[in-house]
């Protein structure tokens, strides 16, 4: 006779392995980012109430709280630049005809390439 | 030298006996060139001729023999008992399926869903050719990789959408989907991409990885999963600026 | 050739958190490390104001900004709304949608309102 057993997947799957963990990690630095950008938002309706306002913001995000959120944001801005990057080759293979170019080859090329030059960029843009 | 054995853990389910599955444990002698296989070959041979499991090749290309072996999606004969030994193996069945019986699932769904994305060339042509088709070593390293699936079904095991949403058509599927729209011989894209490109198509993936991982083929079905979201892209976009009819 | 059947708007919504992820990949943390860091602690406070507003006196730059921050916006919603009902969050797929894509709308309008008044 046939009577198939259905196993139930545990609601908290994404902790039973650590590839899984990562996935997870991977996932939530969505939630750190919307956060900075809410933020950014903020900074730029400052920015345009005049001088005045925001000087008085970046003095105040001279604040403890302020410098370990950034540093929060930035560990997860980063690990989804790198996990993007990374992938990147995946979703986007280049093919020579009958070859296929390394997977970290187009890695650098059309990510870490232009994100340490986009990066100089914009900060000779705003420092200069 | 003393006789070592090892102990193998496995997932007992008997319908009809069984309300729920137990573990059964085996003393197993050990060798050291003995995979799993060989192992549950012993334990049916000698001690419990009860115990059901697939198997077939015995040497990784049939697909037949995907089990959980301590948690992992892996083919049972290429599952050393030097890579555990002296700890105890847990032996279960592919995860994310219902069991029938001890270690055999039930793949009617799976097959189902190989079916689904029409897995033939498919023509223009309706009154076929006279000749073969030609097909160059370039034309054919574009789909060679995604057409090596033995259908094992490891990657469904390690596949969490899988697992929370059954009808996801999961990685093999998809990547023997893009195995033929990437046939230089075929013409059926817009035939498959009502299931590639549907809710519960290549567009529930997200990305995990797991299925590349644990592929004992190299299929890399996550990165046809990919390939294939980049396709609905191009195809939703097409649709929409470009309504009328195509082609 | 017949065109294929049921299309799933998914594929749009996907194409915005991929032109997001690659947007939010390549300038975020640039971005953090300006206003985070180097911004509140290099000296004074007023030519870094000067700096800041001559940068984005550009149209050009108001634009590509925007262009960032909304497709980031819509990169986050739409991670977040894929992954919220994996960890257990119980909430009807079509509500869960509208306040993430809605909520990411949001930001962009706000963000656009910020640099239209610079």
């Amino acid at each position: 006779m046939r009577k198939p057993y259905w196993r139930e997947i545990s609601s908290t799957w994404y902790l039973s392995s650590w590839p899984y963990r990562w996935f997870m990690v991977r996932e939530m630095t969505s939630v750190f980012i919307g956060a900075y950008l809410v933020l950014l938002v903020m900074w730029l309706f400052r920015l345009a109430a005049g001088a005045q306002s925001f000087e008085q913001m970046l003095v105040a995000m001279r604040s403890p709280l302020s410098v370990v959120f950034h540093a929060i944001v930035l560990a997860a801005a980063l690990y989804h630049s790198i996990t993007w990057f990374n992938l990147t080759p995946k979703v986007m293979p280049v093919r020579i005809g009958e070859e296929r170019l390394p997977d970290p080859l187009v890695a650098i090329g059309m990510g870490y390439l232009p994100w340490v030059v986009l990066s100089a960029l914009v900060v000779w843009g705003v420092l200069r | 030298m003393a006789d070592q054995h090892i102990t193998l853990s496995v997932f007992r389910y008997r319908p009809g006996d069984d309300v729920d599955p137990v573990f059964q444990d085996y003393q197993v002698p050990y060798h050291d060139d003995w995979v799993v296989l060989d192992a549950l070959n012993w334990i049916k041979e000698s001690v419990d001729g009860t115990l059901a499991y697939r198997w077939s090749c015995r040497m990784g290309v049939c697909g037949s023999c995907g089990m959980m072996v301590n948690g992992k999606p892996l083919l049972s004969c290429a599952a050393f008992l030097r890579d555990y030994y002296p700890e105890p193996i847990r032996v279960e069945p592919l995860t994310n399926f219902p069991v029938e019986r001890d270690l055999i699932i039930t793949l009617d769904g799976f097959l189902e869903k190989l079916k689904s994305v029409k897995p033939w060339v498919i023509r223009d042509d309706v009154n076929g050719t006279d000749s073969e088709f030609l097909q160059t070593p370039a034309q054919l390293s574009r789909f060679k990789q995604y057409s090596m699936c033995i259908n094992c079904m490891l990657c469904y095991a390690a596949c969490p959408v899988v697992g929370l949403e059954p009808k996801f058509v999961g990685p093999a599927a998809l990547a023997l989907g893009l195995r033929y729209n990437l046939d230089s011989r075929d013409h059926g894209n817009a035939e498959r991409q009502s299931v590639l490109g549907s809710d519960e198509g290549a567009m529930s993936c997200t990305f995990v990885g797991e299925c590349t991982t644990v592929c004992p083929k190299n299929v890399d079905p996550a990165g046809a999963v990919q390939q294939e979201k980049v396709a609905s892209v191009n195809d939703w976009y097409a649709s929409v600026l470009m309504p009328w009819g195509r082609r | 050739m017949k065109r294929s059947g049921t299309r799933s708007n998914e594929a749009f919504w996907w194409s915005l958190f991929s032109a997001g992820g690659v947007m939010s990949a390549l300038f975020v943390p640039v971005l953090i490390v300006l206003t985070g860091f180097v911004l509140p602690f290099a000296g004074d406070p007023a030519a870094s104001y000067h700096r800041v507003a001559h940068a984005l006196s550009f149209w050009v730059v108001r634009i590509v900004l925007l262009g960032i921050v909304t497709l980031s916006f819509f990169h986050c919603a739409h991670r977040i709304r894929h992954v919220l009902p994996t960890v257990g969050l119980r909430i009807t797929p079509g509500l869960l949608a509208v306040l993430c894509y809605g909520g990411a709308f949001a930001g962009s309008v706000a963000t656009f309102a910020a640099l239209v008044r610079l």
